[in-house]
């Protein structure tokens, strides 16, 4: 049931092109809501219109601190300066990132004007963050 | 009928509309038409390059299963040489071309992606969620995408790979909006204008509409009293030549003592009054029965006939009993209304509407004779012989010239041949045509006889002549009926006017005519005494022509005796006339009444007179009546 809520925000989002940033808040409020670590889950993002957003979110708890932040989502690698960040789980919004940021454990990102979700599975083991059912779908041994 | 040109102009236009609705959505079909086609063009091409790739890649390697493909991309070298094979297919409208597959956990994924731009990785996980993907490997054949929604796109082609009778995997080109975009530009100034068009010729429509929406309010303004919200007078006129009187009662309402009340409260409260009495009317009606304002406080009254038991007469007696009943009330104090109702029960018996209504008028006249506050239906065997004999035009003719004030009063000189003076003035009614001729009684008064109407243009007249003669010197005659007399409205009249106004009702002679049919002789007494109570003076008219007693004519002790013009016009010639005259001399000498000849309309018949030294002459030798009061200098002009 999860699952098919998560491909109907796929869906819509394929729809929504006027509400890109909306949309891309809900979905990955949607996949924060689904992965859990040891401690609560705060969240972080360098894109500050996306941390707007994800604060109005009642599920997500947001700070503006990367260094209070237990989960980073991040668009541009360059944005991490503090050390006490660098270390954190990052989810990202672009694929390439992935193969740059170690960290990195997840991409939420547009192909070819599509939505696509990746998890890698050896990064999320890593860093003890486990995924819910509805999440397993998008889970990848490696980045490709 | 000149609305029939508007309409015929607003279905013109709506036709117009029409056709260029028709037209707009031949150019959208059109376009929509020219997209199927360059869609079919582009896919037919893609479809026969992508069949040379499929062949190419099939054969090449012999590819058996979706793991030989896998297997045939996973080499580098060959996946770059068929990227720059499938590139080629990439245009300004061919966005991105790759080729998919699904893994044995079937998700999708990027074997090779040829794109210039957003070039996925190899293997990489591509999401989808659309169910032609599934399709395609169901049915084998290509798939095409709409998309609405995705930036920049227009379709997705998505064609198998098919080796051994399964999809391996499949080619996806995405194919741009940029044609559509470029015909839709070249389309849409064509488009425009139809839309501009059909917007004009929308505007245009509501303009007509408009137009025959203002005529239709404009119409009702024009059929409607402003005051009483009932149809007026004109309605009448636009119904009466196809209004069929035997689906139709006619009755003639006035309220009574209507003066009165204007005078009393004045004329808001009147107004008021005529409003409310309105609602009650139209309250007390059915919807297909005609209510129309007929002037002043005179409504008349088109009875649809009902198939119920309630007889018309019925139904003219409960509008009198909800306007006696109802209080009226206008700044705090309460006014007591009635209505007296004329009634004709079979108006299509009658030559025309205007004979039914002089018929129902007259009702009105006996109702009010008879007290007022009352309903007189017409019987047709009683009156039979009078409504026979009737001009039918005449009667509105005289109510619409005193609605118009086109009534007047001509003068002529009542002469004093001893003094050589003029004595005093007859006031004499006349009306003034629309084409500004002066019209005589003789063409109108005798149709009016016992109707409402003859009151009415009394009142007229005795408001005319008290207004000239309020601040003169002069003295003046004013011819008045025995129905006059018993009229209340009228005797309200000379009272308020002159009971405390001695100077002017000390000229005023009341004429009365000798031939009137005087019924009640005691009653005829009592009004002569109230004249001679307020002072004023009291002429028998045209006596000799009717039959009158003697007695009478003492008994009511006139001032003067206006001898008949019927035995002076010949005195000069007849000699039994000359005796009779005489004879009239003698009696009114006796009893001390001065004596009037009028009709002298030649110098023998003037110098017959001086000889029976009559008091005083009037006639056309003398003056003939003018608008104005002529002086003694205008006398004896006239050339016969």
């Amino acid at each position: 049931m999860k699952t098919v809520s998560i491909l109907f925000f796929l869906t819509i989002a394929l729809f929504a092109s006027d509400n890109k940033d909306i949309m891309r808040a809900q979905i990955l409020e949607k996949i924060i809501s689904n992965i859990s670590i040891n401690e609560t889950v705060t969240v972080w993002s360098d894109n500050k219109e996306l941390l707007a957003e994800l604060k109005k979110s009642t599920h997500i708890i947001t700070s503006n601190d990367c260094a209070k932040a237990t989960v980073i989502i991040l668009e541009n690698k360059e944005k991490i300066h503090d050390d006490a960040c660098k270390n954190k789980p990052v989810f990202v919004l672009e694929y390439n990132l992935l193969k740059e940021l170690p960290k990195s454990f997840g991409a939420f990102f547009w192909k070819k004007g599509r939505p696509n979700i990746v998890i890698i599975e050896p990064r999320i083991e890593s860093q003890n963050i486990s995924v819910s059912k509805e999440l397993k779908v998008y889970v990848e041994e490696k980045v490709w | 009928m000149v609305k029939k040109k508007e309409f015929i102009i607003f279905f013109l236009l709506f036709l117009l509309a029409l056709f260029f609705v028709y037209i707009y959505n031949n150019i959208t079909k059109a376009k929509d038409d020219i997209f199927d086609r360059i869609e079919n063009h582009q896919i037919e091409q893609i479809s026969s390059i992508l069949k040379n790739i499929e062949k190419d890649i099939l054969d090449s390697a012999e590819i058996k299963s979706s793991k030989d493909l896998f297997s045939l991309f996973n080499d580098e070298n060959m996946r770059e040489s068929y990227e720059r094979i499938i590139s080629l297919m990439l245009t300004s409208n061919v966005k991105y071309a790759y080729i998919l597959y699904k893994d044995e956990k079937d998700r999708f994924r990027f074997l090779l992606d040829a794109s210039k731009t957003d070039k996925a990785e190899f293997y990489q996980k591509f999401d989808v969620t659309l169910s032609e993907y599934e399709a395609i490997y169901r049915e084998k054949k290509p798939q095409i995408i709409k998309q609405h929604d995705i930036e920049n796109l227009y379709l997705t082609y998505l064609y198998p790979i098919i080796s051994n009778g399964h999809v391996v995997g499949l080619f996806s080109i995405d194919i741009t909006t940029n044609i559509q975009k470029i015909i839709l530009e070249s389309i849409k100034p064509l488009e425009t204008f139809f839309v501009v068009l059909i917007i004009f010729i929308l505007l245009l429509m509501a303009m007509t509409i408009m137009q025959i929406f203002h005529y239709f309010v404009t119409r009702k303004k024009i059929f409607t009293d402003t005051l009483t919200k009932t149809f007026n007078r004109n309605y009448l006129e636009e119904i009466s030549s196809m209004l069929n009187l035997e689906h139709y009662s006619l009755a003639m309402l006035d309220l009574d003592k209507f003066k009165a009340i204007n005078d009393t409260y004045g004329h808001k409260a009147g107004d008021y009054v005529l409003a409310q009495a309105s609602r009650i009317f139209k309250d007390s009606i059915r919807d297909s029965d005609i209510l129309i304002r007929y002037g002043g406080e005179e409504f008349l009254l088109l009875i649809h006939n009902r198939n119920d038991s309630e007889s018309n007469i019925d139904i003219c007696e409960r509008l009198r009993h909800n306007v006696s009943k109802e209080h009226f009330y206008y700044d705090t104090n309460e006014i007591k209304v009635h209505v007296s109702i004329g009634l004709h029960k079979h108006p299509s018996l009658e030559k025309n509407i205007q004979e039914a209504i002089k018929i129902a008028d007259g009702m009105l006249y006996i109702a009010k004779k008879n007290g007022r506050n009352r309903v007189i239906a017409y019987d047709e065997l009683e009156h039979a012989k009078t409504s026979s004999s009737a001009s039918s035009k005449d009667i509105s003719y005289v109510k619409e010239a005193l609605d118009d004030e086109r009534v007047l009063c001509y003068f002529q000189p009542i002469y004093n041949h001893k003094s050589g003076e003029i004595f005093k003035y007859e006031a004499l009614v006349r009306i003034v045509s629309k084409n500004n001729t002066v019209i005589s009684p003789m063409q109108f008064l005798p149709q009016l006889k016992h109707t409402n109407m003859h009151y009415k243009l009394t009142q007229r007249i005795l408001l005319i002549v008290f207004e000239k003669f309020r601040n003169n010197q002069k003295l003046v005659s004013i011819n008045i009926n025995f129905s006059d007399l018993m009229n209340p409205d009228i005797e309200e009249m000379i009272i308020k006017n002159l009971k405390n106004n001695h100077h002017l009702a000390s000229r005023i002679t009341f004429e009365i005519l000798e031939s009137d049919e005087i019924d009640d002789v005691e009653l005829f007494k009592q009004k002569i005494n109230l004249l001679h109570s307020l002072k004023t003076k009291v002429s028998i008219d045209d006596f000799g022509s009717g039959y009158s007693n003697f007695k009478t004519i003492i008994d009511v002790e006139a001032n003067f005796l206006k001898i008949d013009g019927s035995l002076i016009k010949n005195i000069d010639k007849n000699n039994k006339d000359f005796r009779v005259v005489k004879s009239i001399i003698h009696f009114a000498r006796q009893s001390n009444m001065q004596t009037i000849a009028e009709f002298v309309h030649s110098k023998e018949v003037y110098e017959k007179l001086l000889l029976l030294d009559i008091d005083y002459m009037q006639g056309f030798y003398i003056s003939a009546p003018e608008a104005s009061l002529v002086e003694r200098e205008e006398l004896f002009k006239t050339a016969f």
